[in-house]
């Protein structure tokens, strides 16, 4: 049996799997004080369901797959260990700098961002390498030591060091790591050319200082956890889903923390993945996970999730980079707790604020007075205000509509249901707009994609953004409310490898490049003898890093292997480069060379048979089939078909207006699409033709 | 067309409503985000892909902006309207195809750095429905000397740059191979303009191809309304902000440096009036001196963009830069003024930031006179080496290198509200421009860069702190290298308002093996030999209100943090810590009310 448990804000999500390769999905509030609490109660949920005890419940387990925001709520919250930074003489700003940048030109409302490790907990070492690897000024050590005695004095509880050219030789931020341990016992500390060895200083000193201000918190929760579930009678292996979308062994994790930043929505795209593939077929997905307050969209292209290499903890250049490829998520403020109101030029806006838990819309009744996106679905009679979350919590409808008369109808001299609908209309608009910003940004068009929705709030609009996107279908797939969790059961185990060589195919230096891929080879056989000792099969992947001649931004080109042996093969880098370029930017410059900059391999093991994950059937008996007033902006106020998710038949097509409700999730077609459900358990939905 | 004719025309139209609305215009920032995107990604010198020197906007058939990216303020708000009336003007057919380069001072361009591309949008119809406009600074743009800001140039001649008053470049979708040849025989590197102008090129086709959609998919008529209610709906917002502001008149005196070519420096007088009743702001910039034998004087797109700039940093952020809350702005300039319209052959080598800066940092300085809680203090006057244009030739560079570096700024202007955002750079810039990496640049050229850090106490004091300067200390690697910089704020720092204190001045050194340091001019083309190293003091920022009203914990955190010594701590912001840096508050207060009493 294997678990996957993805601790979110508000819901501890788990998928057990069983050996069968039924699937069961479970919830419970999160226990933010202590998450390993939530973790074993969502288990002691699962464990009554199957009439076990939870001792024999988990004893029956070989794997457990987590996803944590436990790093990233730490740095939101400040919550880090307190942290010093070495850096080199001259360049003690790298943090406060960051690489300029901001947004919103006339807006002075907005405070400079402080640096992630203060000024004061800044030191400068006195060294200095050259790019290519020349050392030009010796590292005084004496000064060394004196400097990390004040850091006893200053009680720093982790180090980060990130000296300039580390990456081409990092002889002196090695030889202060072993002064370190001699001086410093007992503290942990990151070096930069073991943690990130990427170009750019900013972004591997960041890289570096979070990791290290992370240790010790992430080395007590993880062993924290891997204790209490041995004692709960937990026997298997547990695995921490990384940002790449991977997983890695938790003690593995707890050396380099920084990798389970964002370790939740990383694993939306990786059941989007699985689920293009077995419902559709087609190999480009845009993964769109609605919850309470925010929007996060991912995307898989040509069967690859693709990876951005700009990470922002917080908002683009007001946060910090965490300078690690990461999975490619964007995050909007909007859900289903969104507020909408009118501004003084009398154009509608919907969020970024939200309404939250607390007070959450108005018609929960807990003294939320401006109307959200909710209230609107209710409004539209699209939510049941009697049948929320399954009937576990009955609506205000009357408020609502109050709300939404005065806060925008009245302003925009619309009725109640244009009013309402206008909420969704714009929230679906900031929705494609976020799904349109990463797409554009990683080249691809939605119109060839298909569109999958995750989340408890994604049934609203999920098939008007596929309509408006103009995607093939959307998806919403049978464990879409717990899609991360799903996704991190079929994760499979990764680790990356990467290395700087600066080269060009003009002048391709045949040896040096092969012994850098070589290397990277070496490390992943050692990974896969270690870590992936156990699986069933794998692979290794190797790209370049690469660009024009004076670019300084560089896109990823798959390598056919993982060796550059003849004139033929740099030609075919060559070629893969330019298509590649005109896939993500409409142009390309056949004639010129490219410059490559950096290599990198992943190695992935698989830890399972693929299963057709397939939730267990349950039969609602309660409600049946039945019809209500619905509004939609085309049709008006009309009878709408209500059905039961459960209830539906296999490859039987509903036509919209129809609503389709779950005790997860209430999902809306539009008139003009239709949708059935497949064999699998998905929901497919389509425009009528 | 005529924005009255059109009215009538689109009288049948019926009006969108607020939702039409909101969706369209994020359809058209969708476009224009589009354009940005491809210009950052795949332009070649580090002034566009590392600096994001560029922007992308779109401007109606009738020559209006609409809509634009976020992008560098001195840009846009004027300009691209004036450069794609320039296009229909020289060119009476305009066919689908085509596309004009644009980088005429006298015309509606910035400065001859920039080059403009332009593509009209033509419907399937033939008729032209807007204009894409991608601006693109290059590294080069054949000055006479290796700089694209060219400060002591007595006019356009000894400048230098290629003008094109918006020339046809492309035709049918192909290049007209003729003006591509003439560029690449006069600027440096050519084949780094050849992969910039592609890359501009590139940007606005692919706003001429989603434009071409939407049009498609919800009907040019719908675009033309939407412009119309969108300039209206952007002139609503302006009059309710304009109606909070205090209503006066007051009038700036501000000082450029002395520079070859203006020895005397220039004396700028900047009169604002603030309307509340008409809902209107004017700037009077005509009582200023004629133009200057330099490369100093400022275009007419950027002499009304750096007003502007002034008045839209102390309104609210969300007010729209467009045609419509133009329309509550009154300029007055003056033909043949150094901050007016300039006439051939002036030359606005440095229109996009010296004296511009001067100008729009006197209009925000102005409504903060009028009214505490409003405008902001002066940031930081530019360029220092560290932002400087540097040329050679090396055989890491496999021949002869040009680029500006984007090593370090600073000196944000403190609001109302904050404290200054640190690295704005420039009031035209406002920070919207990426730093270089330090290791990137020592792998693209041959360089060390031995330093780089904010200094200590060289923001303006205040209640609010303005941005500090940056030190930066850097040399050639193999054989010499030319930095070109035309460094303002030497004399006259960026000053601060209400009782705020001004930012440091401005300095340049260069550096001999052994540490001895040699002044420098502050606008040069300065020598470095090898192993010789030029050290650079950009302009702190300044500061808004008293520093005795600064809020004492803010002041114990900034000396602990180091922005500011002990000694300003104390003399200046009347704040007493004890040995924990912990406020000793009675001393404080002691302290405060003494300071008060020196300072009527």
């Amino acid at each position: 049996m294997r678990f996957a448990v993805d601790t979110g804000g508000t819901f501890t999500d788990l998928v057990v799997e069983d050996d069968l390769g039924d699937v069961r999905l479970y919830k419970s509030a999160t226990t933010p004080e202590n998450p390993v609490k939530g973790v074993l109660d969502t288990l002691t949920l699962a464990a009554e369901d199957y009439n076990k005890s939870r001792k024999e419940f988990l004893g029956g387990g070989d794997l457990l797959i987590h996803g944590t925001t436990r790093a990233i709520n730490a740095i939101v919250t400040e919550n880090t260990a307190k942290t010093a930074f070495f850096t080199t003489m001259g360049h003690p700003d790298i943090l406060v700098f960051r690489e300029g940048g901001r947004i919103e030109p006339f807006d002075f409302s907005v405070t400079f961002p402080k640096p992630y490790v203060p000024r004061h907990l800044t030191y400068e070492v006195s060294e200095r390498i050259r790019y290519d690897g020349k050392v030009i000024e010796n590292l005084d050590e004496s000064k060394l030591i004196e400097q990390i005695k004040e850091l006893k004095e200053e009680k720093v509880e982790a180090v980060g060091v990130c000296l300039l050219w580390s990456i081409v030789n990092p002889i002196h931020e090695n030889r202060i790591g072993e002064l370190l341990l001699e001086h410093l016992p007992g503290i942990p500390f990151t070096l930069s050319h073991l943690i990130n060895p990427s170009l750019r200083e900013y972004r591997r000193a960041s890289s570096t200082v979070i990791d290290a201000s992370l240790k010790p918190l992430m080395e007590d929760y993880l062993g924290g956890l891997s204790t209490h579930l041995h004692e709960a009678g937990f026997l298997g292996r547990v695995l921490v889903v990384t940002t790449q979308g991977g997983a890695m062994d938790a003690e593995d994790m707890a050396g380099s923390p920084i990798h389970s930043i964002n370790s939740g929505p990383a694993m939306a795209p990786v059941a989007g993945r699985h689920y293009s593939n077995t419902d559709s077929g087609i190999d480009t997905a845009i993964i769109a996970d609605t919850g309470g307050t925010t929007f996060d969209v991912s995307l898989v292209r040509g069967g690859r999730i693709p990876w951005t290499r700009e990470t922002w903890i917080g908002q683009q250049y007001r946060g910090h980079m965490t300078g690690f490829p990461a999975v490619d998520v964007k995050s909007i403020g909007a859900g289903g707790g969104s507020i909408a109101w009118v501004d003084e030029g009398g154009l509608l806006h919907v969020g970024p604020q939200s309404a939250g838990a607390v007070p959450g819309p108005v018609s929960y009744g807990k003294g939320g007075k401006e109307p959200t996106v909710t209230d609107a679905a209710v409004v539209l009679g699209w939510i049941d205000p009697d049948y929320f979350l399954g009937g576990a919590m009955t609506l205000d409808k009357v408020a609502a509509e109050d709300a939404i008369q005065n806060y925008v109808g009245d302003k925009l001299g619309l009725d109640l249901h244009e009013s309402a609908f206008a909420i969704l209309t714009v929230a679906t608009e900031n929705m494609v707009h976020a799904i349109e910003d990463i797409t554009v940004n990683q080249g691809i068009d939605p119109r060839g994609a298909v569109l999958i929705g995750g989340g408890g709030a994604a049934g609203l609009n999920m098939v008007a953004i596929g309509a408006r996107l103009g995607c093939k279908q959307v998806i919403i797939p049978d464990t879409a409310a717990t899609l991360s969790a799903a996704g991190a059961l079929m994760s499979d185990l990764r680790a990356e490898f990467s290395a700087t060589l600066y080269c060009h195919t003009d002048d391709f230096s045949f040896n040096s490049v092969n012994e850098i891929l070589s290397d990277l080879e070496s490390r992943c056989i050692k990974f896969l003898d270690g870590p992936g000792a156990d699986s069933l099969e794998h692979t290794i992947e190797y790209t370049a890093e690469a660009r024009y001649p004076h670019q300084i931004w560089e896109i990823e080109v798959p390598l056919h292997q993982g060796k550059i042996e003849t004139q033929a093969d740099v030609e075919k880098l060559r070629k893969d480069f330019h298509r590649t370029h005109k896939e993500v930017f409409a142009i390309s410059d056949e004639t010129s060379e490219v410059e490559i900059v950096g290599w990198r391999a992943n190695v992935s093991c698989k830890l399972r048979e693929n299963t057709n994950l397939k939730v267990m059937e349950t039969i609602s008996g309660n409600k049946v089939e039945d019809n209500r007033k619905a509004f939609f902006g085309s049709v008006g106020l009309v009878d709408s078909n209500v059905y039961r998710f459960e209830d539906m038949k296999d490859n039987v097509r509903v036509v919209g207006p129809s609503i389709i409700e779950s005790s997860f999730t209430t999902i809306v077609v539009d008139p003009g699409s239709e949708a059935f459900r497949n064999t699998r358990g998905s929901l497919i939905c389509e425009q009528s033709s | 067309m005529l924005e009255d004719d059109k009215k009538q025309i689109l009288s049948d139209h019926p009006s969108l409503d607020g939702v039409q609305m909101a969706v369209l215009n994020k359809r058209m920032e969708a476009i224009c985000r589009k354009m940005s995107n491809t210009l950052l990604r795949t332009g070649r010198s580090g002034v566009l892909n590392s600096a994001r020197d560029f922007s992308c906007c779109l401007v109606t058939a009738d020559n209006a902006l609409l809509s634009v990216n976020e992008s560098l303020p001195i840009h846009v708000l004027r300009g691209a309207d004036m450069m794609a009336a320039a296009m229909q003007q020289f060119h009476t057919e305009l066919k689908k195809g085509d596309a004009f380069i644009h980088n005429s001072p006298y015309h509606g361009g910035s400065h001859p750095a920039d080059h403009t591309t332009l593509v009209p949008v033509i419907d399937d119809d033939g008729i032209h429905r807007f204009t894409m406009v991608a601006k693109a600074h290059q590294a080069d743009c054949g000055n006479s000397i290796p700089t694209t800001y060219h400060g002591s140039a007595r006019d356009v001649y000894q400048e230098g740059a290629l003008i094109f008053p918006a020339v046809r470049i492309q035709e049918n979708y192909q290049d007209i191979d003729d003006i591509v040849r003439m560029c690449k025989m006069r600027i440096r590197v050519p084949e780094q303009w050849w992969g910039d102008y592609l890359a501009a090129l590139g940007a606005a086709r692919i706003g001429e191809r989603e434009l071409m959609q939407l049009g498609k998919e919800v009907g040019w008529d719908t675009l033309e309304q939407f412009s119309l209610q969108w300039f209206d709906y952007s002139e609503q917002l302006m009059i309710s902000a304009v109606k909070k502001m205090p209503h006066g008149e007051k009038t700036i005196h501000t000082r450029h440096d002395p520079f070859p070519g203006a020895e005397e420096g220039i004396d700028i007088k900047v009169r604002v009036l603030v309307d509340t009743d008409k809902a209107k702001i004017e700037v009077d910039l005509r009582d200023n001196p004629d133009c200057l034998p330099c490369g100093l004087n400022l275009s007419q797109a950027c002499a009304e963009t750096s007003a502007l700039l002034g008045i839209f940093n102390s309104i609210p952020g969300d007010v729209p830069t467009n045609q419509g809350s133009f329309r509550r702005i009154v300029l007055h300039l003056r033909e043949n003024c150094v901050v007016g319209i300039p006439k051939h052959p002036t030359s606005c080598s440095v229109a996009t930031t010296n004296v511009a800066d001067r100008v729009g940092n006197a209009v925000q300085r102005a409504i903060a006179e009028l009214g505490d809680g409003y405008g902001m203090a002066a940031a930081a006057a530019i360029i220092p080496p560290s932002i400087g244009v540097i040329s050679g030739s090396s055989e890491m560079t496999g021949g002869p290198y040009v680029n500006q570096i984007f090593l370090g700024w600073g000196g944000g202007a403190a609001s109302p509200s904050n404290d200054a955002w640190l690295t704005i750079g420039h009031i035209g810039n406002a920070g919207l421009s990426y730093l270089d990496s330090i290791e990137l640049d020592e792998m693209r050229f041959p360089m060390i860069v031995k330093g780089r850090n904010f200094v200590i106490d060289s923001g303006g004091y205040g209640r609010t702190r303005g941005g500090e300067g940056v030190f930066c200390e850097f040399g050639p690697t193999d054989g010499p290298m030319e930095v070109g910089y035309v460094s303002d704020g030497n004399e006259t720092p960026a000053e601060g308002v209400r009782g705020g204190g001004s930012g440091s001045c401005a300095n340049q050194f260069r550096k001999d093996p052994d540490g001895g340091l040699h002044q420098l001019d502050p606008c040069a083309q300065a020598i470095i030999p090898e192993g010789h190293t030029i050290v650079s003091y950009s302009c702190g920022g300044g500061g808004y209100g008293s520093p005795i009203d600064r809020d004492m914990y803010e002041v114990a955190k900034d000396l602990k943090e180091k922005w500011i010594s002990n000694e300003t701590a104390e003399k200046i912001y009347g704040v007493i810590v004890n040995q924990n840096g912990d406020v000793d508050v009675s001393a404080t207060s002691l302290k405060r009310s003494e300071l008060k009493n020196e300072t009527p």
